[in-house]
Protein backbone atom coordinates (compact mmCIF):
# COMPACT_ATOMS: atom_id res chain seq x y z
CA UNK A 1 0.00 0.00 0.00
CA UNK A 2 2.86 2.24 0.99
CA UNK A 3 4.67 2.07 -2.03
CA UNK A 4 2.10 1.90 -4.22
CA UNK A 5 0.96 5.94 -2.46
CA UNK A 6 4.80 6.85 -2.82
CA UNK A 7 4.47 6.05 -6.86
CA UNK A 8 1.38 8.03 -6.89
CA UNK A 9 3.20 11.02 -5.15
CA UNK A 10 6.52 10.30 -7.47
CA UNK A 11 3.84 10.55 -10.61
CA UNK A 12 2.33 13.11 -9.37
CA UNK A 13 5.80 15.27 -9.17
CA UNK A 14 7.09 14.61 -12.32
CA UNK A 15 3.23 15.74 -14.06
CA UNK A 16 4.04 19.12 -11.72
CA UNK A 17 7.77 19.05 -12.84
CA UNK A 18 6.21 18.55 -16.58
CA UNK A 19 4.24 21.99 -16.19
CA UNK A 20 6.69 24.05 -14.33
CA UNK A 21 10.13 23.26 -15.62
CA UNK A 22 9.75 24.63 -19.12
CA UNK A 23 9.06 28.12 -17.92
CA UNK A 24 11.75 27.59 -15.29
CA UNK A 25 14.65 26.86 -18.30
CA UNK A 26 13.22 29.58 -20.22
CA UNK A 27 13.59 32.04 -17.63
CA UNK A 28 17.10 30.33 -17.32
CA UNK A 29 18.25 31.16 -20.12
CA UNK A 30 16.66 34.25 -21.58
CA UNK A 31 17.26 36.14 -18.28
CA UNK A 32 19.78 34.08 -15.72
CA UNK A 33 22.29 33.66 -18.12
CA UNK A 34 22.20 36.96 -19.70
CA UNK A 35 22.28 38.02 -15.99
CA UNK A 36 25.29 36.23 -15.26
CA UNK A 37 27.00 37.22 -18.89
CA UNK A 38 26.60 40.43 -18.02
CA UNK A 39 28.01 40.46 -14.32
CA UNK A 40 31.55 38.89 -16.23
CA UNK A 41 30.93 41.85 -19.07
CA UNK A 42 31.24 44.35 -16.59
CA UNK A 43 34.40 43.13 -15.48
CA UNK A 44 36.22 43.01 -18.59
CA UNK A 45 36.65 45.74 -21.61
CA UNK A 46 34.58 44.62 -24.40
CA UNK A 47 33.38 47.29 -26.99
CA UNK A 48 32.81 46.90 -30.77
CA UNK A 49 36.91 46.97 -31.97
CA UNK A 50 37.39 43.70 -29.88
CA UNK A 51 34.10 41.92 -30.45
CA UNK A 52 34.75 40.32 -33.57
CA UNK A 53 38.12 39.58 -33.34
CA UNK A 54 38.21 38.74 -29.84
CA UNK A 55 41.18 40.00 -27.39
CA UNK A 56 39.18 40.95 -24.62
CA UNK A 57 40.91 40.97 -20.83
CA UNK A 58 38.82 41.43 -17.22
CA UNK A 59 39.98 44.17 -16.07
CA UNK A 60 38.56 43.92 -12.68
CA UNK A 61 37.02 46.90 -10.95
CA UNK A 62 38.23 49.08 -13.36
CA UNK A 63 34.86 50.18 -15.19
CA UNK A 64 32.90 50.76 -12.08
CA UNK A 65 36.58 53.24 -10.93
CA UNK A 66 35.66 55.00 -14.14
CA UNK A 67 32.05 55.47 -13.82
CA UNK A 68 32.31 56.61 -10.24
CA UNK A 69 35.03 59.24 -11.05
CA UNK A 70 33.45 60.21 -14.19
CA UNK A 71 31.25 63.25 -13.71
CA UNK A 72 27.90 62.14 -16.20
CA UNK A 73 27.75 58.82 -14.54
CA UNK A 74 27.31 60.82 -11.21
CA UNK A 75 24.65 63.41 -12.51
CA UNK A 76 23.20 60.63 -14.02
CA UNK A 77 22.74 58.70 -11.00
CA UNK A 78 21.67 62.03 -9.14
CA UNK A 79 18.91 61.95 -12.24
CA UNK A 80 17.93 58.81 -11.43
CA UNK A 81 17.50 59.27 -8.14
CA UNK A 82 15.33 62.48 -7.94
CA UNK A 83 13.29 61.54 -11.42
CA UNK A 84 11.95 58.23 -8.72
CA UNK A 85 11.91 59.64 -5.63
CA UNK A 86 10.30 63.11 -6.97
CA UNK A 87 7.45 60.51 -9.14
CA UNK A 88 6.90 58.36 -6.35
CA UNK A 89 6.04 61.05 -3.36
CA UNK A 90 3.84 63.10 -6.46
CA UNK A 91 2.33 59.61 -7.86
CA UNK A 92 1.90 58.16 -4.60
CA UNK A 93 0.37 61.02 -3.11
CA UNK A 94 -2.15 62.06 -5.59
CA UNK A 95 -2.91 58.61 -6.38
CA UNK A 96 -3.65 58.10 -2.21
CA UNK A 97 -6.18 60.44 -2.94
CA UNK A 98 -7.68 59.63 -5.71
CA UNK A 99 -7.93 55.80 -4.27
CA UNK A 100 -10.05 57.57 -1.11
CA UNK A 101 -12.19 60.06 -3.12
CA UNK A 102 -13.07 56.73 -5.37
CA UNK A 103 -13.32 53.88 -3.05
CA UNK A 104 -16.93 55.98 -2.59
CA UNK A 105 -19.79 54.67 -3.80
CA UNK A 106 -20.91 56.90 -6.50
CA UNK A 107 -22.67 56.39 -9.74
CA UNK A 108 -19.73 57.23 -11.76
CA UNK A 109 -16.58 56.07 -9.35
CA UNK A 110 -16.39 52.43 -11.53
CA UNK A 111 -16.09 53.97 -14.47
CA UNK A 112 -14.01 57.06 -14.30
CA UNK A 113 -11.40 54.92 -12.15
CA UNK A 114 -11.22 52.81 -14.71
CA UNK A 115 -11.41 55.28 -17.76
CA UNK A 116 -8.43 57.20 -16.30
CA UNK A 117 -6.28 53.79 -16.31
CA UNK A 118 -5.90 53.71 -20.16
CA UNK A 119 -2.51 56.19 -19.60
CA UNK A 120 -1.10 53.71 -18.15
CA UNK A 121 -1.63 50.98 -20.61
CA UNK A 122 -0.55 53.13 -23.91
CA UNK A 123 3.04 52.73 -25.20
CA UNK A 124 5.65 54.75 -23.15
CA UNK A 125 7.05 55.80 -26.61
CA UNK A 126 3.62 57.91 -27.62
CA UNK A 127 3.37 59.24 -23.79
CA UNK A 128 7.06 60.52 -24.93
CA UNK A 129 5.87 61.95 -27.76
CA UNK A 130 3.06 63.54 -26.24
CA UNK A 131 5.22 64.87 -23.74
CA UNK A 132 7.12 66.50 -26.36
CA UNK A 133 4.50 68.23 -28.36
CA UNK A 134 3.24 69.98 -25.07
CA UNK A 135 6.12 70.99 -23.32
CA UNK A 136 7.43 72.76 -26.59
CA UNK A 137 8.13 76.13 -26.54
CA UNK A 138 4.78 76.81 -28.02
CA UNK A 139 2.79 74.39 -26.78
CA UNK A 140 -0.27 73.01 -24.52
CA UNK A 141 1.77 73.92 -21.78
CA UNK A 142 2.96 77.64 -22.24
CA UNK A 143 -0.12 78.33 -23.79
CA UNK A 144 -2.24 77.08 -20.93
CA UNK A 145 0.27 79.49 -18.48
CA UNK A 146 0.51 82.57 -20.60
CA UNK A 147 -3.43 82.63 -19.99
CA UNK A 148 -3.00 82.66 -16.58
CA UNK A 149 -0.62 85.48 -16.97
CA UNK A 150 2.55 83.51 -16.53
CA UNK A 151 5.76 83.12 -19.43
CA UNK A 152 6.24 79.72 -19.19
CA UNK A 153 9.80 78.63 -20.00
CA UNK A 154 11.53 76.67 -22.81
CA UNK A 155 10.68 73.58 -20.77
CA UNK A 156 12.83 70.79 -22.63
CA UNK A 157 15.90 73.38 -23.39
CA UNK A 158 16.56 74.00 -20.07
CA UNK A 159 18.78 71.97 -17.90
CA UNK A 160 16.79 72.92 -15.02
CA UNK A 161 13.17 72.39 -16.46
CA UNK A 162 13.55 69.29 -18.62
CA UNK A 163 13.60 66.94 -15.57
CA UNK A 164 9.65 68.54 -14.44
CA UNK A 165 8.48 67.85 -17.62
CA UNK A 166 9.77 64.49 -17.48
CA UNK A 167 8.55 63.57 -14.34
CA UNK A 168 4.85 65.04 -15.12
CA UNK A 169 4.46 62.79 -18.09
CA UNK A 170 5.44 60.13 -15.76
CA UNK A 171 3.14 61.24 -12.62
CA UNK A 172 0.21 61.01 -16.40
CA UNK A 173 0.70 57.37 -15.87
CA UNK A 174 2.03 56.42 -12.20
CA UNK A 175 -0.82 58.31 -10.84
CA UNK A 176 -4.58 56.22 -11.95
CA UNK A 177 -1.30 53.10 -11.68
CA UNK A 178 -0.92 53.75 -7.73
CA UNK A 179 -4.42 54.54 -7.67
CA UNK A 180 -5.97 51.39 -8.59
CA UNK A 181 -3.55 49.42 -6.58
CA UNK A 182 -4.38 51.63 -3.41
CA UNK A 183 -8.56 51.28 -4.38
CA UNK A 184 -8.17 47.49 -4.38
CA UNK A 185 -6.36 47.93 -0.64
CA UNK A 186 -9.32 50.23 0.54
CA UNK A 187 -12.22 48.07 -0.39
CA UNK A 188 -10.50 45.49 1.66
CA UNK A 189 -11.33 47.58 4.96
CA UNK A 190 -14.92 46.50 6.25
CA UNK A 191 -17.28 48.82 6.24
CA UNK A 192 -18.29 48.19 9.33
CA UNK A 193 -15.18 49.61 11.41
CA UNK A 194 -15.86 52.78 10.12
CA UNK A 195 -19.08 52.67 11.12
CA UNK A 196 -18.40 51.57 14.55
CA UNK A 197 -15.76 54.72 14.72
CA UNK A 198 -18.61 57.39 13.43
CA UNK A 199 -20.72 55.80 16.22
CA UNK A 200 -17.59 56.74 18.73
CA UNK A 201 -17.70 60.02 17.32
CA UNK A 202 -14.04 60.03 15.38
CA UNK A 203 -13.38 62.43 12.46
CA UNK A 204 -12.21 61.60 9.16
CA UNK A 205 -9.07 62.49 10.45
CA UNK A 206 -8.79 60.64 12.98
CA UNK A 207 -10.55 57.45 11.11
CA UNK A 208 -7.64 58.06 8.48
CA UNK A 209 -4.84 58.17 10.98
CA UNK A 210 -6.03 55.44 13.19
CA UNK A 211 -8.05 52.96 10.64
CA UNK A 212 -6.74 53.43 7.07
CA UNK A 213 -3.51 53.77 7.38
CA UNK A 214 -2.71 50.81 10.02
CA UNK A 215 -4.92 48.77 7.94
CA UNK A 216 -3.38 49.98 4.72
CA UNK A 217 0.30 49.53 5.71
CA UNK A 218 0.49 46.34 4.10
CA UNK A 219 -1.15 47.43 0.39
CA UNK A 220 1.11 51.11 0.99
CA UNK A 221 4.30 49.30 1.39
CA UNK A 222 4.12 47.33 -1.67
CA UNK A 223 2.89 49.75 -4.27
CA UNK A 224 5.76 52.33 -3.16
CA UNK A 225 8.40 49.24 -3.51
CA UNK A 226 6.86 48.31 -6.83
CA UNK A 227 6.74 51.77 -8.05
CA UNK A 228 10.23 51.98 -6.96
CA UNK A 229 11.04 49.03 -9.05
CA UNK A 230 8.86 50.06 -12.11
CA UNK A 231 10.20 53.82 -11.85
CA UNK A 232 13.76 53.23 -11.33
CA UNK A 233 14.50 51.45 -14.42
CA UNK A 234 12.83 54.27 -16.61
CA UNK A 235 14.19 54.15 -20.21
CA UNK A 236 11.25 54.82 -22.71
CA UNK A 237 9.85 57.84 -21.92
CA UNK A 238 13.18 60.15 -21.67
CA UNK A 239 14.55 57.93 -24.92
CA UNK A 240 11.47 59.98 -27.05
CA UNK A 241 10.75 63.16 -25.25
CA UNK A 242 14.30 64.30 -24.45
CA UNK A 243 16.89 61.32 -25.34
CA UNK A 244 18.47 62.15 -22.00
CA UNK A 245 18.99 66.16 -23.12
CA UNK A 246 19.78 68.56 -22.73
CA UNK A 247 23.49 67.95 -21.76
CA UNK A 248 22.23 65.06 -19.84
CA UNK A 249 19.82 66.71 -18.02
CA UNK A 250 17.50 64.02 -17.88
CA UNK A 251 19.79 60.88 -18.57
CA UNK A 252 19.24 58.08 -16.17
CA UNK A 253 21.00 54.37 -15.63
CA UNK A 254 18.64 52.89 -18.15
CA UNK A 255 19.31 55.59 -21.28
CA UNK A 256 22.72 56.03 -20.04
CA UNK A 257 23.89 52.03 -20.36
CA UNK A 258 21.87 51.85 -23.49
CA UNK A 259 23.96 55.19 -24.86
CA UNK A 260 27.58 53.26 -23.74
CA UNK A 261 26.46 50.11 -24.62
CA UNK A 262 24.83 51.24 -28.33
CA UNK A 263 25.68 54.37 -29.28
CA UNK A 264 29.22 53.90 -28.15
CA UNK A 265 29.37 50.42 -28.49
CA UNK A 266 31.43 50.12 -25.08
CA UNK A 267 29.53 47.11 -23.99
CA UNK A 268 31.50 46.25 -20.49
CA UNK A 269 31.26 50.30 -19.56
CA UNK A 270 26.84 49.74 -20.52
CA UNK A 271 27.13 46.42 -18.09
CA UNK A 272 28.84 48.13 -15.80
CA UNK A 273 26.12 50.94 -15.64
CA UNK A 274 23.48 48.14 -15.58
CA UNK A 275 25.10 46.69 -12.78
CA UNK A 276 24.51 49.92 -11.01
CA UNK A 277 21.04 49.65 -11.79
CA UNK A 278 20.51 46.90 -10.51
CA UNK A 279 22.43 47.10 -7.24
CA UNK A 280 19.56 49.52 -6.21
CA UNK A 281 17.00 47.35 -7.60
CA UNK A 282 17.92 44.31 -5.87
CA UNK A 283 17.65 45.96 -2.55
CA UNK A 284 14.63 47.22 -2.63
CA UNK A 285 13.28 43.74 -4.46
CA UNK A 286 15.03 42.21 -0.94
CA UNK A 287 12.25 43.95 0.99
CA UNK A 288 9.55 43.43 -1.14
CA UNK A 289 9.89 39.38 -1.58
CA UNK A 290 10.26 39.49 2.22
CA UNK A 291 6.85 41.16 2.57
CA UNK A 292 5.02 38.68 -0.45
CA UNK A 293 6.76 35.60 1.13
CA UNK A 294 5.10 37.21 4.57
CA UNK A 295 1.80 37.22 2.80
CA UNK A 296 2.17 34.06 1.06
CA UNK A 297 1.14 30.38 2.65
CA UNK B 1 -35.14 67.05 -7.86
CA UNK B 2 -35.76 66.33 -5.06
CA UNK B 3 -32.93 63.61 -4.30
CA UNK B 4 -31.02 66.65 -4.80
CA UNK B 5 -32.53 68.10 -1.82
CA UNK B 6 -31.16 64.98 0.27
CA UNK B 7 -27.64 65.48 1.95
CA UNK B 8 -27.22 62.06 -0.16
CA UNK B 9 -27.71 63.33 -3.13
CA UNK B 10 -25.96 66.18 -2.85
CA UNK B 11 -22.83 64.21 -1.96
CA UNK B 12 -23.52 62.10 -4.95
CA UNK B 13 -23.38 65.12 -7.22
CA UNK B 14 -20.43 66.48 -6.28
CA UNK B 15 -18.69 63.77 -6.04
CA UNK B 16 -19.42 63.13 -9.87
CA UNK B 17 -18.64 66.50 -10.68
CA UNK B 18 -15.08 65.96 -9.20
CA UNK B 19 -14.62 62.74 -11.04
CA UNK B 20 -15.36 64.17 -14.29
CA UNK B 21 -13.23 66.81 -13.80
CA UNK B 22 -10.39 64.10 -12.64
CA UNK B 23 -11.45 62.51 -16.45
CA UNK B 24 -11.04 65.59 -18.22
CA UNK B 25 -7.93 66.36 -16.93
CA UNK B 26 -6.54 62.48 -17.62
CA UNK B 27 -8.22 62.43 -20.94
CA UNK B 28 -7.16 65.92 -21.91
CA UNK B 29 -3.29 64.62 -23.13
CA UNK B 30 -5.32 61.68 -25.43
CA UNK B 31 -7.69 64.60 -26.89
CA UNK B 32 -4.78 66.73 -27.85
CA UNK B 33 -3.09 64.16 -29.50
CA UNK B 34 -5.53 62.68 -31.41
CA UNK B 35 -6.77 66.46 -32.76
CA UNK B 36 -3.49 67.14 -33.59
CA UNK B 37 -3.66 64.53 -35.93
CA UNK B 38 -6.54 65.93 -37.79
CA UNK B 39 -4.86 69.87 -38.53
CA UNK B 40 -3.80 70.29 -41.66
CA UNK B 41 -0.32 71.51 -42.11
CA UNK B 42 -1.43 75.23 -42.60
CA UNK B 43 -2.90 74.98 -38.88
CA UNK B 44 0.11 73.24 -37.17
CA UNK B 45 2.26 75.83 -38.64
CA UNK B 46 -0.18 78.48 -37.51
CA UNK B 47 1.24 81.12 -35.37
CA UNK B 48 -1.60 80.61 -32.43
CA UNK B 49 -2.39 77.28 -30.61
CA UNK B 50 -5.96 76.02 -31.54
CA UNK B 51 -7.98 73.43 -29.32
CA UNK B 52 -8.98 71.68 -32.19
CA UNK B 53 -9.05 71.38 -35.83
CA UNK B 54 -10.60 74.30 -37.50
CA UNK B 55 -10.27 72.53 -41.47
CA UNK B 56 -10.95 68.57 -40.58
CA UNK B 57 -8.33 66.64 -42.88
CA UNK B 58 -7.35 63.07 -42.83
CA UNK B 59 -4.15 64.06 -44.79
CA UNK B 60 -1.78 63.26 -42.01
CA UNK B 61 -3.10 59.82 -41.38
CA UNK B 62 -2.81 59.11 -45.41
CA UNK B 63 0.51 60.23 -45.16
CA UNK B 64 1.31 57.22 -42.57
CA UNK B 65 -1.04 54.87 -44.18
CA UNK B 66 0.36 54.48 -47.91
CA UNK B 67 3.86 54.89 -46.63
CA UNK B 68 5.64 51.92 -47.29
CA UNK B 69 7.56 51.39 -44.33
CA UNK B 70 4.62 52.36 -42.28
CA UNK B 71 2.58 49.50 -43.07
CA UNK B 72 5.58 47.33 -43.02
CA UNK B 73 6.35 48.44 -39.58
CA UNK B 74 2.54 48.09 -38.22
CA UNK B 75 2.31 44.46 -39.24
CA UNK B 76 5.93 44.12 -37.46
CA UNK B 77 4.11 45.46 -34.40
CA UNK B 78 1.10 43.10 -34.67
CA UNK B 79 3.94 40.04 -34.92
CA UNK B 80 6.10 41.74 -31.91
CA UNK B 81 2.23 41.57 -30.15
CA UNK B 82 1.42 37.88 -31.15
CA UNK B 83 4.82 36.33 -30.70
CA UNK B 84 4.87 37.59 -26.96
CA UNK B 85 1.14 36.17 -26.68
CA UNK B 86 2.30 33.19 -27.98
CA UNK B 87 5.40 32.46 -26.00
CA UNK B 88 3.67 33.46 -22.67
CA UNK B 89 0.68 31.39 -23.09
CA UNK B 90 2.75 28.15 -23.91
CA UNK B 91 4.59 28.42 -21.19
CA UNK B 92 3.81 30.68 -18.75
CA UNK B 93 0.44 28.86 -18.17
CA UNK B 94 1.19 25.99 -17.63
CA UNK B 95 3.43 26.78 -15.20
CA UNK B 96 1.21 28.99 -13.15
CA UNK B 97 -1.27 25.28 -13.26
CA UNK B 98 1.82 23.28 -11.94
CA UNK B 99 2.52 25.76 -9.34
CA UNK B 100 -0.79 26.43 -8.47
CA UNK B 101 -2.51 22.86 -8.35
CA UNK B 102 0.39 20.49 -7.08
CA UNK B 103 2.46 20.52 -4.01
CA UNK B 104 6.08 20.05 -5.12
CA UNK B 105 9.28 19.95 -3.48
CA UNK B 106 11.64 23.46 -4.69
CA UNK B 107 8.56 25.19 -5.22
CA UNK B 108 9.18 27.91 -3.19
CA UNK B 109 12.88 28.12 -5.39
CA UNK B 110 10.38 28.36 -8.66
CA UNK B 111 7.75 31.28 -7.04
CA UNK B 112 11.05 33.30 -6.39
CA UNK B 113 12.63 32.93 -9.32
CA UNK B 114 9.40 33.93 -11.14
CA UNK B 115 9.07 37.08 -8.67
CA UNK B 116 12.81 38.04 -9.40
CA UNK B 117 12.57 37.86 -13.11
CA UNK B 118 9.44 40.25 -12.79
CA UNK B 119 11.86 43.19 -11.32
CA UNK B 120 14.63 42.73 -13.58
CA UNK B 121 14.86 46.04 -15.70
CA UNK B 122 15.52 45.26 -19.40
CA UNK B 123 18.62 47.24 -19.33
CA UNK B 124 20.09 44.41 -17.29
CA UNK B 125 20.02 42.05 -20.12
CA UNK B 126 19.60 43.72 -23.04
CA UNK B 127 23.77 44.20 -24.00
CA UNK B 128 24.37 40.13 -23.34
CA UNK B 129 21.29 39.35 -24.99
CA UNK B 130 22.52 41.54 -27.87
CA UNK B 131 26.04 39.89 -28.13
CA UNK B 132 24.55 36.75 -27.43
CA UNK B 133 21.74 36.81 -30.22
CA UNK B 134 24.82 38.22 -32.46
CA UNK B 135 26.37 35.52 -32.02
CA UNK B 136 23.69 33.03 -32.96
CA UNK B 137 22.55 35.09 -35.71
CA UNK B 138 18.92 36.23 -34.36
CA UNK B 139 19.70 39.47 -34.77
CA UNK B 140 17.40 41.20 -37.25
CA UNK B 141 14.33 38.31 -37.17
CA UNK B 142 11.13 38.96 -35.61
CA UNK B 143 11.90 36.32 -32.80
CA UNK B 144 14.27 38.45 -31.18
CA UNK B 145 12.60 40.88 -29.21
CA UNK B 146 9.36 38.46 -28.67
CA UNK B 147 12.16 36.13 -27.14
CA UNK B 148 13.02 38.71 -24.95
CA UNK B 149 10.12 40.47 -24.36
CA UNK B 150 7.77 36.98 -23.13
CA UNK B 151 10.58 36.74 -20.31
CA UNK B 152 8.84 39.71 -18.75
CA UNK B 153 5.21 37.85 -19.40
CA UNK B 154 5.76 34.42 -17.98
CA UNK B 155 6.24 35.94 -14.57
CA UNK B 156 3.25 38.31 -14.61
CA UNK B 157 1.51 35.14 -16.79
CA UNK B 158 2.44 32.70 -13.45
CA UNK B 159 1.76 34.86 -10.92
CA UNK B 160 -1.44 36.43 -12.18
CA UNK B 161 -2.80 33.04 -12.84
CA UNK B 162 -1.62 31.39 -9.98
CA UNK B 163 -4.11 31.95 -7.37
CA UNK B 164 -6.85 31.55 -10.64
CA UNK B 165 -5.69 27.43 -10.21
CA UNK B 166 -5.75 27.32 -6.36
CA UNK B 167 -9.31 28.74 -6.01
CA UNK B 168 -10.54 26.41 -8.98
CA UNK B 169 -12.45 22.99 -6.90
CA UNK B 170 -10.27 19.96 -6.20
CA UNK B 171 -13.39 17.83 -7.10
CA UNK B 172 -13.46 19.09 -10.59
CA UNK B 173 -9.76 17.82 -11.47
CA UNK B 174 -10.90 14.43 -9.66
CA UNK B 175 -14.12 13.69 -11.36
CA UNK B 176 -12.15 14.21 -14.47
CA UNK B 177 -9.24 11.81 -14.03
CA UNK B 178 -11.87 9.33 -12.68
CA UNK B 179 -13.38 9.71 -16.24
CA UNK B 180 -9.95 8.27 -17.50
CA UNK B 181 -8.33 12.34 -18.61
CA UNK B 182 -4.50 12.14 -18.69
CA UNK B 183 -3.26 15.45 -16.87
CA UNK B 184 -2.67 16.81 -19.94
CA UNK B 185 -6.29 16.54 -21.37
CA UNK B 186 -7.83 17.52 -17.45
CA UNK B 187 -5.09 20.45 -17.91
CA UNK B 188 -6.56 21.23 -21.45
CA UNK B 189 -9.98 20.61 -20.72
CA UNK B 190 -11.09 21.28 -17.64
CA UNK B 191 -9.22 23.53 -16.04
CA UNK B 192 -8.09 25.77 -18.90
CA UNK B 193 -11.65 26.71 -19.32
CA UNK B 194 -12.25 27.29 -15.41
CA UNK B 195 -9.51 29.91 -15.82
CA UNK B 196 -10.75 31.28 -18.49
CA UNK B 197 -11.36 35.02 -16.99
CA UNK B 198 -7.26 35.10 -16.21
CA UNK B 199 -6.36 33.99 -19.59
CA UNK B 200 -8.15 36.61 -20.93
CA UNK B 201 -6.13 39.04 -18.31
CA UNK B 202 -2.73 36.88 -19.95
CA UNK B 203 -3.59 37.13 -23.61
CA UNK B 204 -4.60 40.97 -23.33
CA UNK B 205 -1.63 41.86 -21.44
CA UNK B 206 1.36 39.88 -22.82
CA UNK B 207 -0.20 41.24 -26.24
CA UNK B 208 0.29 44.63 -25.12
CA UNK B 209 3.90 43.98 -23.55
CA UNK B 210 4.70 42.48 -27.14
CA UNK B 211 3.07 45.76 -29.02
CA UNK B 212 4.33 48.42 -26.47
CA UNK B 213 8.05 46.76 -26.49
CA UNK B 214 10.76 49.63 -27.91
CA UNK B 215 13.93 48.94 -25.86
CA UNK B 216 14.63 45.08 -27.03
CA UNK B 217 12.72 45.87 -30.84
CA UNK B 218 15.09 48.51 -31.58
CA UNK B 219 18.38 47.27 -29.85
CA UNK B 220 17.74 43.79 -32.10
CA UNK B 221 16.31 45.16 -35.48
CA UNK B 222 18.50 47.37 -36.79
CA UNK B 223 17.01 47.99 -40.34
CA UNK B 224 13.77 49.86 -40.52
CA UNK B 225 11.67 47.16 -42.34
CA UNK B 226 12.00 45.21 -39.33
CA UNK B 227 11.06 47.52 -36.66
CA UNK B 228 7.84 47.85 -35.02
CA UNK B 229 6.09 51.19 -34.65
CA UNK B 230 7.38 51.84 -31.69
CA UNK B 231 11.00 51.23 -32.58
CA UNK B 232 10.50 53.66 -35.84
CA UNK B 233 9.32 57.02 -34.00
CA UNK B 234 12.40 58.51 -34.34
CA UNK B 235 12.96 57.93 -38.55
CA UNK B 236 9.14 59.33 -38.97
CA UNK B 237 10.07 62.30 -36.28
CA UNK B 238 13.11 62.98 -38.99
CA UNK B 239 11.15 62.75 -41.62
CA UNK B 240 8.23 64.46 -40.79
CA UNK B 241 9.86 67.29 -39.14
CA UNK B 242 8.10 69.34 -37.40
CA UNK B 243 4.68 68.38 -38.85
CA UNK B 244 3.12 67.51 -35.43
CA UNK B 245 -0.06 66.59 -37.33
CA UNK B 246 1.66 63.46 -38.87
CA UNK B 247 3.43 62.27 -35.99
CA UNK B 248 0.79 62.67 -34.03
CA UNK B 249 -1.13 60.53 -36.62
CA UNK B 250 1.36 58.15 -36.08
CA UNK B 251 1.03 57.85 -32.48
CA UNK B 252 -2.98 57.75 -32.38
CA UNK B 253 -2.63 54.91 -34.91
CA UNK B 254 -0.46 53.21 -32.19
CA UNK B 255 -2.82 53.87 -29.42
CA UNK B 256 -6.43 52.67 -31.03
CA UNK B 257 -5.54 49.22 -30.27
CA UNK B 258 -4.80 49.68 -26.82
CA UNK B 259 -7.46 51.80 -26.30
CA UNK B 260 -9.60 48.90 -28.06
CA UNK B 261 -8.71 46.66 -26.30
CA UNK B 262 -9.25 48.51 -22.99
CA UNK B 263 -12.74 49.56 -23.76
CA UNK B 264 -13.76 46.42 -24.79
CA UNK B 265 -11.85 44.06 -22.01
CA UNK B 266 -11.17 46.79 -18.78
CA UNK B 267 -12.74 44.48 -16.39
CA UNK B 268 -10.18 41.78 -17.22
CA UNK B 269 -6.75 44.10 -17.81
CA UNK B 270 -8.15 46.35 -14.31
CA UNK B 271 -8.64 42.89 -12.56
CA UNK B 272 -5.12 41.20 -14.13
CA UNK B 273 -3.09 44.34 -13.26
CA UNK B 274 -4.20 44.04 -9.16
CA UNK B 275 -3.71 40.51 -8.75
CA UNK B 276 -0.79 40.69 -10.62
CA UNK B 277 0.88 43.05 -8.48
CA UNK B 278 -0.30 43.48 -5.28
CA UNK B 279 -1.54 40.49 -3.09
CA UNK B 280 -4.51 40.48 -0.64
Amino acid sequence: MKKMSLSMAGKRRREAYCFILPAFFYMILVLGYPLVYNIILSFKNVNVKNLTKGGSVFVGFQNYIDLFQNATFRLVLKNTFVFTIACLVFQFTIGFIFALFFSQKFKLSGPIRGMILVSYMMPMSVTGLLGKNIFANAGLINDLLSKIGIAGPEWLVNTSTSMIAVIIMNCWVGIPFNMLLLVSGLTNIPGDVYESASIDGATWIQRFRYITLPLMKGSIFSVLMLGFIYTFRAFDLMYIMTSGGPLNSTDVLGTYSYTLSFTQFEFSKGSAVAMVLFACLFIVGLFYLRLLSKEDD
Amino acid sequence: MKTLQTKEGRANLRNSIIAIIIAFIFLFPIYWLVQISFKSDVETFGKVLSYYPREFTVEPWLVNLTDPTFLVSLRNSFINGFLTMGITLLLGVPAAYGMGRYKVPGGNVFLLTFLVAQMLPASLTLTPMYLIFNRLGFLGTHFAAPIAIAAASIPFAIVTLRPYFKSVPVALDEAARLDGCGPLRAFISIMIPAVKTGIITIVVISFLNGWNDLIYSMTFNVGAEMRPLTANIYKFQNAYGTKWNCIMAYGTILVIPVVLLFIFLQKYIVGGLTAGAVKD
